[in-house]
């Protein structure tokens, strides 16, 4: 595959320029990656727009509808992914200091932190299943406008938001890997602060879907 | 009452908390200080939560104070998970033009629904 | 300041002879390039493309609506017909065009680099295009027929007709994201990549143009990726959030829709006017009036432009308050706008004109984006809006924006560049020719869709009242002008590219950082470093300058 992506070809004595797009860029890595992030924002930002609207609307649905959810729940997944976003940033902390080992650990309890999250929020859903409360289902198609709504967008915002942990996390495995062999390492960060800074932004936008779901009572 | 005065009090836990992180700063962050904004966090989280069985007292200013907590955390994850209070000031302009433009699309969106 | 820039300079038999073009050959060494000039390439050659296509279809819906009642196609078609086209210029060839062709070969040059910041994520955006261009022409094999919605895939139509909507908006997703991929690339490399000495103000203004443009597509384009996304869960689902039936707002999907698509219009634009900033002081042989003017009024109209969407829902329901800010908003937008055009012809002034095809192509785009804009502001004054939305003067005021601003500063980069990407020389009478041609069948095919409009005649109708015939007649004798100019100066320029004289390195002594390095450039840009103009890009030495 190398040989494929490989342009750089040999030419006799040519000339490199100081600031040439291939060299490595820290600071261009890093500021590549906030501007994924704010792609990521706005993203989402369209969902928290349209949940705006609709709570304004259906005040009062809103409201009913929530008392499905578990508030405990909730408050436990905040906790696993502040955890986690903690042990990411230790994480970094520890590959800048060279304990390379440590790094990894911290990284993988990041993973299993996001394991956690994705088990309970898989619990949750089931339940809400079970329920027939998913779009389309039996029960959902029989409850009042503002109550499909919420569901509507509880799915989506948080199957969104699961969907974004699942990257994050496999991010985070691909970072262990190159920690692994050396590819990644402390004078070479990039890569694994990027990891961290995609996982913080999974970790904010929880932080917001948190209360406006579970929390209005 | 007793419970703003312990919102006070908290408060001003975390902030001297984190001003014993700040004064060993360079760029580099210790895993203490990583610890400590943890806690921060875990408590704001606390918070939202106690506050939220409190919506019979607080009524409409319910939603205000737990996005208010919220963005709190926001803000504590950004300058600190996120580095952002050490970064250069080009970021925190980013940032800013940002959610800048974000709170206006939900400004004119809550206008054109509150005036319909 | 060396006069050197201005000269063509002498490049050894070994230089001349080893370029990006030949370095490396077979199929497999474009398809997998890191090289952004072979990648402008690629992108040019599939952009051209699907422009024909979807010039095509604008073709047969003028044939269609030479006479009042059915031609050819009856109204189902023509509404995918007219939806097809939307989709495939705006999404395939308008917003991509000039940056992914000439940002990506030239901001690299002008900047005095070699190569974008993420060189591989470049590659990966034209791949993603590739693969929205399959979606988006699938519609036309798969599924029930193309989308027949308009491109703007209003809910809740969109959401129940039974036409291959979710095919036509993962297109849109995709190209979406190659978009975003594109705009992220060009704000690293502008911020990061720049030759020593050159601050943000000593860019070109063409850097500036595309900054602002960049910055669009990263904060605008995803609002539009969750709307589609929303719109085909409510497909996938059977039900969603904009579906009255169920509580919905099909306003609120508008809202969003406009929310990135308006700002969208900017990423058409902005590129265009830093085209036209690059070809007018060249051919005036004098520095730009008011460089600052202009580079600020480009990132003042990216930014206001993300606060006018409601002027495209005047008519939907919207609140009047809401409708009365937005109409103000909208007329702020045009004063940059505005200042760039003074300026423009500031710089035309006196200077030392050299009437050749890229210029006519740039004055063109003065005269149709004053038409245009102007158009723009009567739709964007609330009470006339009232009368014109959804009428042909809609339709021939963003034509005239979009087509005879962006197209033609699109051509006229072409013509400007074609020397410096080739290293041939087109034939500049047959050039001038099918300029005139394409502009005169430009004026005949739009200006009267203005006059219909305002008479009352609907748009994305197959039909209409005997008393629109006579302008449409002419205006569809238009577009078989139109299209014998377009053809003719693709022609010109194919033929070039086979049989062209070869070309100097500066042809049009321009003194930007492009023109410093050979025709065609060597695989990494330069040989030598590029001399940085310390006066500013435009520094023309010459005694009005002195």
């Amino acid at each position: 595959m190398q040989w494929m992506l490989n342009n750089k070809f040999k030419m006799k004595n040519h000339f490199s320029l100081p600031n040439s797009g291939h060299n490595f860029d820290a600071k261009g890595s890093k500021l590549g990656m906030w501007l994924f992030l704010f792609t990521e924002l706005l993203l989402f930002g369209g969902l928290f727009l349209t949940y705006l609207v609709y709570r304004n609307l259906y005040h009062e649905a809103f409201l009913q509808s929530s008392f499905h959810l578990n508030k405990w729940a909730g408050f436990t997944n905040t906790i696993v992914l502040l955890t986690s976003s903690m042990t990411v940033a230790m994480s970094i902390v520890a590959l800048k200091k060279g304990a390379k080992n440590k790094a990894i650990w911290l990284l993988a309890l990041t993973i299993i932190a996001a394991g956690i999250f994705m088990v309970i929020k898989y619990f949750e859903w089931s339940v809400k299943f079970e329920h027939g409360l998913f779009p389309g289902m039996d029960h959902y198609m029989s409850m009042e406008p503002g109550e499909k709504i919420y569901f509507f967008l509880y799915f989506f915002m948080t199957g969104l938001h699961g969907l974004h942990v699942i990257i994050g996390a496999v991010f985070i495995a691909v970072v262990i890997k190159k920690i692994a062999n050396s590819k990644v390492n402390k004078d070479r960060v990039s890569l694994h602060e990027n990891a961290g800074l995609y996982w913080h932004l999974v970790d904010l936008v929880w932080i917001y879907l948190f209360p406006l779901f579970y929390l209005i009572r | 009452m007793d419970l703003f005065i312990s919102l006070i009090l908290l408060n001003k836990i975390i902030y001297i908390m984190e001003k014993i992180n700040v004064k060993k700063h360079e760029h580099q962050f210790s895993y203490k200080e990583h610890f400590g904004t943890w806690i921060g966090l875990v408590l704001l989280t606390v918070m939202t939560v106690s506050f939220s069985s409190l919506w019979t007292i607080l009524g409409e200013l319910a939603i205000v104070t737990a996005l208010f907590i919220a963005t709190s955390k926001a803000l504590v994850v950004l300058e600190y998970f996120m580095h952002l209070k050490f970064d250069p000031k080009l970021y925190r302009v980013m940032i800013t033009v940002v959610l800048g433009l974000f709170a206006f699309f939900m400004i004119m969106l809550t206008i054109d629904y509150l005036t319909r | 300041m060396s006069t050197a820039t201005f000269n063509n300079q002498e490049f050894s038999e070994q230089e001349n002879s080893l370029n990006y073009l030949n370095a490396q050959k077979g199929v497999f060494s474009w398809l997998f390039t890191l090289d952004h000039k072979r990648i402008a390439l690629l992108y040019l050659y599939s952009i051209i493309s699907f422009f024909l296509v979807g010039a095509s279809l604008g073709i047969l819906m003028r044939l269609e609506l030479l006479n009042p009642g059915r031609d050819l196609i009856g109204p189902q078609t023509y509404n995918e017909v007219f939806t097809l086209h939307g989709v495939i210029m705006i999404f395939l060839f308008i917003i991509p065009s000039i940056p992914a062709v000439f940002g990506n070969f030239m901001l690299p040059l002008m900047l005095g680099t070699d190569d974008v910041a993420f060189p591989k994520l470049n590659l990966l955006s034209w791949y993603l295009y590739i693969l929205g261009a399959f979606f988006a022409l699938g519609t036309l094999v798969f599924g029930n027929g193309p989308a027949d919605t308009g491109w703007t895939f209003y809910a809740p139509y969109s959401v129940k007709t039974g036409t291959n909507v979710s095919m036509a908006v993962m297109a849109a997703f995709i190209l979406g994201f190659s978009s975003i991929l594109t705009g992220l690339n060009f704000i690293v490399t502008i911020h990061r990549l720049r030759t020593p000495g050159m601050s943000f103000n000593k860019m070109p203004l063409f850097a500036w143009g595309l900054y602002a443009t960049s910055w669009i597509q990263v904060l605008a384009t995803p609002v539009i990726g969750i709307t589609l996304l929303m719109i085909f869960a409510e497909r996938v689902l059977g039900v969603g959030l904009f579906d009255p039936s169920m509580g919905g707002d099909p306003i609120l999907y508008q809202h969003l829709f406009w929310i990135y698509s308006h700002p969208a219009v900017y990423i058409m634009a902005l590129p265009a006017m830093g085209i036209v900033s690059e070809i007018i002081p060249t051919f005036s042989q004098r520095t730009i009036f008011g460089y600052k003017a202009i580079a600020y009024s480009s990132m003042a109209i990216a930014i206001i432009g993300y606060f006018v969407w409601g002027h495209h829902m005047f008519t939907s329901g919207m609140s009047g308050p809401a409708a009365i800010i937005f109409s103000i908003l909208t007329f702020l937008v045009a004063i940059p706008t505005a200042i760039k055009v003074f300026n423009w012809v500031a710089t035309l002034y006196k200077g030392s004109i050299n009437i050749q095809p890229p210029l006519l192509f740039a004055l063109a785009f003065i005269f149709n984006f004053m038409i245009g804009g102007l158009t723009g502001l009567m739709n964007g004054a609330l009470a006339a809006d009232i009368h014109v939305h959804d009428t042909y003067f809609v339709v021939g005021h963003f034509h005239y924006v979009m087509f005879g601003g962006t197209g033609f500063a699109f051509f006229g980069a072409m013509h400007y560049w074609f020397p410096k990407i080739y290293g041939k020389n087109f034939n500049r009478k047959i050039a001038n020719i099918s300029f005139w041609i394409f502009f005169i069948g430009f004026q005949v095919l739009y200006f009267p869709m203005l006059v219909v409009g305002i008479m009352g005649m609907p748009r994305r109708y197959y039909d209409y009242l005997p008393e629109f015939h006579i302008p449409n007649v002419i205006s569809t004798v238009g577009s078989w002008i139109l299209a014998s100019g377009l053809l003719l100066m693709i022609g010109n320029l194919v033929y070039a590219y086979f049989r062209g004289s070869k070309a100097v390195s500066n042809p049009w002594h321009g003194i930007t950082l492009e023109w410093q390095t050979s025709s065609p450039p060597p695989v990494h840009n330069f040989n030598k470093m590029p001399e940085l103009n310390k006066k500013g890009p435009y520094h023309f030495s010459n005694a009005m300058d002195a």
